[in-house]
């Protein structure tokens, strides 16, 4: 094997994308756009839940507690119904998110000392906003009940410690301190958008030469297999790490992730990636002539997986026993351990020489297997 | 003028700044077979593709079948059949399957449509392949076939882009009786091929050069056009060099390599006898043969247009 | 009109049949998505990896770390000697929680102090870490009222018994037991959906036009809008026919209950698919090849699907974002998907939804009509 054919080969490659506009636009343009796109919509943080109240008590005091909700950063205060039926078509409708309803004995049960109750009606048809839906809300009426009693402490002349909670919470958040969802869904975006990239060019190149016979040409000259296949993705290598640089730097520069670790690190595991996510698109539009099952095969195989069973969005260590087992074959679920771990943690090349390892260990095989395949198919 | 199945009148289509028909206007007669002939990109499948309602022209007038073009397109495409240079029937359907297909898409009447499918499995060679996958069919019998979905509807008028391109001898031969065939049966079939021995099979032929008209007639008053000057075969091995002396000598108007032989257009057929020969043997060449001839289509062709289909 | 739209929808499905990879595609991508989204996708957590360091080795500080294991929610994998051991623990990533207890916990409560717990958390995945939260001062307030009761029951004034409190009681709707999946799944009818038909009829036009056939077919009579429903009439065949399939495998194996009306269902999709194919149709006429199709539905699947509410609540987006939404036809459809299975609510409720869908839908089919009709030429 020769350096100067694979060159040869890489330059008629990139002269390729470079005269090929669409290539062009999915190769700068579609990476900006994916993170943009999801940095600001990939976000699974409660705010603005719309939220209807019905108050049948009318008080001073329901009143003040309703005006705590109003003024909550994560509830909206949307409006104040008369019949119970208004409350239930709302959340029917998915007008209120939440909807509470003050009992009628509201104030005068809590001057006469006691327990009362508050009830709050969630639409759970989206589970995870219901869950911090329901926290927010507690915490709503934590903070008002407690206020409650300090007034009435006071009132009644007893210690204001009495009302103090027996215990509090003190709570260290590691990492991701402003608890915002796009820090650790802005990195994962990196590997998808990659993995993107890479399947869609890689698929590209081959398919053409399919298409316009220059494979045939190709082969009939002294040019090996690995040589043909190292010098077509060489460019998309290199373009595929100028994407990353691109991602990562619309992710830090501005969404404002914060980024702890070491650029080395990351580049290292981009460029394991990448072989990886090229290796297998390259063997998929290989194997397969036909596009249109070219692509769907990809999508299974690449997408998805990294979408779904790679921590992306979605927590590993919540999944049922046997789907967690599958994530250890998925690529793209060390590369997120990696990323996170850069961006969140700033973890360095020795806490991660287990994904980093596992990564080298999947570009070796995929390297293998594609040349294999490609070699193949020109038989 | 009612017995014209084609009136094309000064028609003209540009693409941006580039004009690929200009002003180009003929005729075609009912029942005629008209060849198309021009080297590549000369403008032959754009003007048959606006001839079929397939590309809108930029200007001029263009009446098939009694019917005008631009107005009534739908009406037009139902009284003609065309068959593409690029095989465009369905690979991944059997032979039956696409003849059914446009039987149904050309409104061919049910009780008919069983009979005019045998036929046109018969005559495309494929009885007994009509359910084989047509892309695991050689280019001849496709073409056929093709041929065949075209017709299914019996038009009165047939377009033919370079039907024959990339097909074998003996099957576009086979094709030809076909169109023949057709043609006595009333048919007026507009041909544009690349193979000069087929334009020999033509009632009439239009020669296209860079979107212009610039020749048309039977294929025998083609022939005759005055060349300017007369046409002898040379014979002088080897070409090459023997070619290069004739260029060189005056009064040689043109000469080029014709098979195994040279052809030397010259002004005075009786003087070039004596003065190519001698031309010759003072280059060291001896000239083993020259004679006057009748020039070929493709003489007329490579005079007319300057280069060969 | 009809005699030349079944010969061309004819030939449609006999191209489907013999398509290799129309099964993995139809049917197999389907199905393994449909268990991806109905075993992977989770936002639920329970079970939270969780570490204990216990200062106080009193009985009041074993008995508030029971009740962490006794939540079921937390799963304590590990119980560190020191401090420096807890937050390795952390550090390393093997526990996602670390709880520590001061010494002189119990002390303090019986003095009448607070005593403060320590909770470590590592919130990379701050969506968890906040659930986890919220469990975890659940926990910690039922054992405060707990302790606090006997404490007053024993020693406090009479008065204090008196003292009010405002609780809230919440009430989930529809999906009480908070299961991600009765989410996902009837949102995977949707999305699946729209990727299937707009590739489907995309790319069904655009490899007419690449491979020649197209030529063919325009210079019969027919007229292109006969082509356009021959065309898209077997991708909404199709479409239903995934709907169908989703939905029986989402209520049979999945168990997620349908309390809605098939028939608003049948709408709902008829509406969305028209949105879909006329998307689709769109495409095919900006593309010549279908390496260009595959990226040009890419460009528009991707932010019609994050867009869509389908896993990323729409309320929570910026309002740029939220407005885009309203153009995405999908958004709407999950609406009336996840109500009519979750909800069980019909037309009175959906009106505005299904209204919606048919303006998109007509729009989209129309311009790309007139588009195919002059990219003809």
């Amino acid at each position: 094997m020769t350096w100067r054919r694979t060159t040869a080969i890489a330059r008629k490659e990139l002269l390729h994308v470079r005269r090929d506009p669409r290539s062009l636009l999915i190769a700068l343009l579609l990476p900006i756009m994916q993170m943009l796109l999801l940095g600001y919509g990939a976000t699974l943080d409660a705010k603005h839940l719309a939220v209807y109240a019905f108050d049948r008590d009318g008080s001073q005091t329901s009143q003040a507690l309703l005006e705590r909700f109003r003024a909550s950063a994560y509830f909206d205060l949307v409006r104040t119904v008369d019949r119970y039926a208004d409350l239930a078509a709302a959340v029917d409708a998915g007008r209120a998110r939440l909807a509470l309803v003050v009992p009628p004995d509201f104030s005068r049960r809590l001057r006469a000392g006691g327990t009362t109750t508050v009830q709050a009606i969630i639409d759970a048809t989206d589970d995870n906003t219901a869950n911090l839906a329901t926290a927010y809300a507690e915490a709503v009426v934590d903070r008002f009940s407690e206020d409650l009693q300090l007034d009435w402490l006071r009132r009644e002349g007893l210690p204001d410690r009495a009302a103090a909670p027996p215990i509090s919470v003190e709570v260290r958040t590691w990492y991701n301190e402003d608890l915002e969802s796009r820090n650790f869904i802005v990195p994962g975006v990196v590997a998808l958008v990659m993995a993107l990239v890479g399947a869609l060019l890689s698929s590209l190149t081959i398919a053409r030469e399919w298409e316009r016979g220059t494979m045939e040409q190709l082969v009939s000259t002294p040019v090996t297999a690995r040589e043909i296949m190292l010098g077509k993705l060489l460019p998309y290598f290199a373009i595929g790490l100028v994407d990353a640089a691109l991602c990562v730097g619309v992710g830090i520069g501005w969404f404002g992730v914060p980024f702890r670790g070491t650029v080395g690190t990351l580049v290292v595991a981009t460029a394991l990636y990448l072989v990886v996510v090229l290796g297998i698109g390259f063997a998929i539009s290989v194997a397969i002539p036909n596009q249109l099952g070219a692509s769907s095969i990809a999508i299974l195989v690449t997408l998805l997986p990294t979408n779904m069973l790679s921590g992306f969005a979605f927590p590993i260590d919540q999944m049922p026993a046997p789907i967690r087992a599958v994530s250890y074959v998925v690529w793209a679920r060390y590369y997120l351990t990696i990323l996170k771990a850069v961006f969140l943690k700033g973890s360095g090349l020795g806490t991660l020489a287990g994904p980093l390892g596992a990564m080298a260990l999947y570009a070796a095989i995929v390297g293998t297997v594609a040349t294999r395949a490609f070699r193949k198919t020109l038989d | 003028m009612t017995d014209a199945a084609v009136v094309v009148e000064e028609l003209v289509k540009r693409f941006g700044t580039f004009t690929a028909v200009d002003r180009v206007s003929f005729e075609v007669r009912r029942g005629e077979v008209l060849g198309f002939l021009g080297p590549n990109g000369a403008g032959k499948s754009t003007i048959i593709r606006i001839l079929c309602g397939l590309l809108r022209p930029t200007s001029g007038r263009v009446q098939v079948a009694g019917l005008d073009v631009t107005r009534e397109p739908e009406a037009v495409r139902a009284r003609i059949g065309y068959v593409s240079q690029r095989f465009s029937l369905y690979d991944d359907l059997t032979a039956l399957e696409n003849l059914r297909l446009f039987a149904g898409l050309y409104g061919v009447p049910r009780g008919a449509r069983a009979d005019r499918i045998r036929w046109a499995v018969e005559t495309a060679g494929l009885a007994g392949r009509e359910t084989a996958l047509v892309g695991t069919l050689a280019g001849g019998w496709k073409q056929r076939l093709a041929l065949g979905c075209a017709v299914l509807h019996r038009p009165p008028i047939l377009f033919l882009d370079e039907p024959t391109s990339g097909v074998d001898p003996l099957s576009r031969r086979q094709f030809w009786e076909l169109i023949h065939h057709l043609a006595a049966g009333g048919v007026t079939v507009f041909v544009s091929t690349h193979y000069l021995d087929e334009a020999e099979y033509c009632n009439r032929l239009a020669l296209i050069d860079r979107g212009r008209l610039v020749a048309l007639g039977t294929p025998a008053e083609l022939r005759s056009t005055a060349l300017g000057g007369t046409l002898l075969r040379v014979e002088c091995a080897p070409l090459g060099a023997a070619l290069a002396v004739l260029e060189r000598t005056p009064d040689v108007l043109e000469a080029a390599v014709f098979g195994d032989a040279l052809h030397v257009r010259v002004p005075d057929a009786a003087a070039a006898l004596y003065t190519l020969p001698r031309a010759l043997a003072a280059g060291g060449l001896r000239c083993t043969g020259i004679e006057p001839i009748a020039p070929t289509l493709e003489d007329v062709f490579v005079y007319l247009v300057g280069t060969a289909p | 009109m009809v005699g030349r739209i079944v010969p061309l929808v004819v030939k449609e499905l006999l191209q489907l049949r013999r398509d290799r990879y129309a099964l993995v595609r139809l049917v197999v991508l389907v199905l393994v998505q449909l268990f991806m989204f109905g075993y992977a996708a989770t936002f639920e957590v329970h079970r939270v990896a969780t570490a204990v360091l216990d200062r106080d080795q009193s009985q009041e500080s074993r008995e508030l770390l029971s009740r962490f294991t006794a939540s079921g929610r937390f799963e304590v994998t590990a119980v560190a000697g020191d401090v420096r051991e807890l937050t390795r623990l952390v550090d390393t990533g093997q526990a996602t929680v670390a709880v520590q207890i001061h010494p002189g916990f119990a002390a303090r409560l019986r003095k009448g102090d607070t005593a403060p717990v320590q909770v470590i958390v590592d919130s990379t995945n701050s969506n968890t870490a906040l659930v986890a939260l919220g469990y975890v001062s659940r926990i910690v307030d039922a054992f405060a009222e707990d302790y606090a009761t006997d404490r007053v029951a024993r020693s406090a004034p009479a008065r204090l018994r008196r003292i009010p409190r405002v609780v809230l009681a919440p009430r989930p709707w529809y999906n009480p037991s908070l299961e991600s999946r009765w989410y996902f799944v009837p949102g995977v009818i949707g999305s699946l959906m729209l990727v299937i038909t707009v590739n489907l009829t995309a790319f069904a036009v655009v490899r007419e036009r690449e491979i020649g056939t197209l030529e063919q077919i325009m210079v019969t009579p027919i007229r292109p809008v006969e082509f356009v429903l021959g065309k898209t009439l077997p991708s909404f065949l199709i479409g239903l026919g995934e709907m169908v399939l989703i939905t029986l495998v989402g209520t049979l194996w999945f168990r997620v209950p349908f309390r809605g009306d098939p028939v608003v269902l049948l709408l709902g999709s008829s509406l969305f698919l028209t949105s879909t194919l006329g998307m689709g149709l769109l495409i095919s006429t900006l593309c010549r090849t279908q390496q260009q199709a595959f990226a040009s539905s890419f460009f528009v699947l991707m932010p019609a699907f994050v867009l869509s509410g389908f896993s990323f609540p729409i309320a929570s987006m910026p309002p740029v974002l939220q407005w885009i939404t309203y153009a995405i036809p999908l958004r709407y459809f999950l609406v009336v998907l996840r109500s009519t299975f979750l909800k069980g609510v019909g037309l009175r409720v959906l009106w505005p939804e299904m209204l919606a869908m048919a303006a998109i839908g007509v729009t989209m089919v129309a311009v790309s009509a007139l588009r195919f009709r002059k990219s003809l030429e």
